[in-house]
């Protein structure tokens, strides 16, 4: 039978446990972007062991599961003394998976801007920095957002793999009121709701972001 | 000729095995004007890009103000700072505008003051109003660049070039890429620039122009300067039967 009552009764502490999702959300997903805007930028540098260090690094994450990446690191590290927090290796994993991906997206972005824009920056006797700081990237930036959202709300679904690093997120919570309640019917579709609000709000808020920054430079 | 100012010397540039630059020599006096013709794939736009470094030579020299570009003594960071201060004195106006889309207008004009230059703001961009009033576009100060047509980026990139007070112009064919009617906006700006006395290296199809404005024509062909000397010598009277042939086949 299905129960309407336990889905408002739980739903508060469910919501509860889904704004450690969203924390840890945002704290990997801008982590991620440092992770990927380093990667992406040494994957296109002429140093070539900056060039190794990140295409190893992308190449590593993105043939392996994420699960087996976070085991690693919280299960796997301690055994070298390096003990850290469910919460510190469940960051970490993410944000060092999303910034894989991120890092592939950034680099397509910075690699669709003409190389006309460069040349005319260094014309102007920019440095290669000045060019990628002052031209490249903010064009860049336009070009990468879509996809880039798109990784974000890979990231929001993905962090329901730290339940299995014992942090009691949103799946871990939901669970462990399934195993007292028996109720899984109910509290899953709450947690499936709760989750589809996380990304769709995220999925609106690059939509405006995306809107505003293309209104600015196009005629009206 | 110690007082040129721009002086190419046994410059060469090679894609692999395909030499496009042979043995190209230069020299440009203060003041002086030069148009450079010649077929496709001639070398002319190789030719000026390699003389702010867009293009590596790959023998030769190229010194401007006296600085010598190719300096392969420097290395790593202190050639790169050399080759930006060099770049400062040398304007380059593209086919294709290469204006920063994301910025205004007058932020396309101060970017290098300000940015390069260190200048500040409001002394870049007083600057840059009247070098945008001299061309007429004043008024789009605020516009982007998507806005404008080609005509008017154009002549903004010109300006953006201008301002960064370069002793130098190098224009890559700035008309070519233009509908015909925004052909002469963008001509007589770069005619009026030459009559206050700027040099300019202009790679051009524009015959008319250049027997109007240039003080002196290079016709360049397979990677050589095949002939050179006033419009007069070089449209009236050229030597060389490439030239003949070249002069014959665009009047055609």
């Amino acid at each position: 039978m299905f129960d309407w009552a336990i889905i408002v009764k739980y739903f508060p502490i469910l919501s509860e446990a889904a704004l450690l999702t969203l924390y840890i959300s945002v704290i990997s997903l801008v982590l991620g972007l440092i992770f990927g805007l380093a990667a992406a930028l040494a994957r296109l540098s002429s140093n070539r062991v900056l060039f190794g260090i990140a295409s190893f690094y992308i190449w590593l994450i993105r043939s392996t599961p994420l699960l087996v990446q976070l085991f690693l690191i919280y299960y796997g590290l301690p055994q070298f003394g390096l003990e850290l927090s469910p919460f510190v290796s469940g960051v970490l994993g993410l944000a060092l998976n999303v910034g894989a991906y991120n890092a592939e997206t950034i680099r397509a972005g910075i690699q669709s801007i003409s190389h006309g824009q460069t040349e005319a920056a260094l014309s102007i006797g920019m440095t290669h920095a000045q060019a990628m700081r002052r031209i490249i990237l903010p064009q860049a930036v336009r070009n990468i957002i879509p996809p880039l959202g798109n990784n974000f709300i890979i990231l929001i679904k993905d962090t329901s793999l730290v339940s299995t690093i014992t942090l009691v997120e949103l799946t871990m919570k939901t669970q462990q009121l399934v195993g007292t309640t028996y109720k899984p019917f109910e509290l899953y579709l709450a947690a499936t709701i709760l989750y589809a609000i996380l990304t769709s709000a995220t999925a609106l808020a690059l939509r405006a972001v995306e809107k505003r920054m293309h209104l600015k430079t196009q005629r009206s | 000729m110690s007082d040129a100012i721009v002086r190419v010397e046994a410059l060469r540039k090679c894609y692999g095995d395909l030499e496009v630059l042979r043995s190209v020599d230069l020299q440009v006096e203060a003041g002086e004007v030069i148009c450079i013709i010649g077929p496709s794939g001639s070398g002319k736009s190789t030719l000026l890009r390699t003389i702010n470094h867009l293009e590596v030579p790959t023998a030769g020299e190229i010194h401007v103000n006296g600085m010598f570009i190719n300096d392969t003594s420097l290395k790593g960071k202190a050639f790169d700072k050399h080759l930006c201060e060099v770049r400062t004195n040398l304007g380059m106006v593209f086919q294709h505008f290469h204006l920063f889309p994301h910025m205004s207008i007058l932020q396309n004009v101060i970017e290098g003051p300000v940015q390069v230059l260190k200048q500040n703001k409001a002394e870049a961009e007083e600057k840059a109003m009247q070098l945008l009033t001299s061309v007429g576009l004043a008024d789009k100060r605020d516009a982007y660049p998507d806005m404008l047509s080609g005509g008017q980026k154009q002549r903004v990139a010109i300006v953006r070039a201008l301002a960064m007070n370069p002793s130098v112009m190098l224009f890559d064919e700035p008309t070519s890429a233009l509908d015909p009617e925004l052909v002469g906006e963008v001509l007589s700006v770069m005619e009026g620039l030459a009559k206050e006395g700027m040099t300019m290296l202009i790679v051009t199809h524009e015959m008319e122009f250049a027997r109007k404005v240039a003080d002196r024509v290079i016709f360049m062909d397979g990677g050589f300067i095949v002939e050179q000397g006033t419009p007069d010598q070089v449209f009236g009277n050229p030597q060389h039967q490439r030239t003949q042939q070249f002069l014959a086949s665009i009047h055609s």
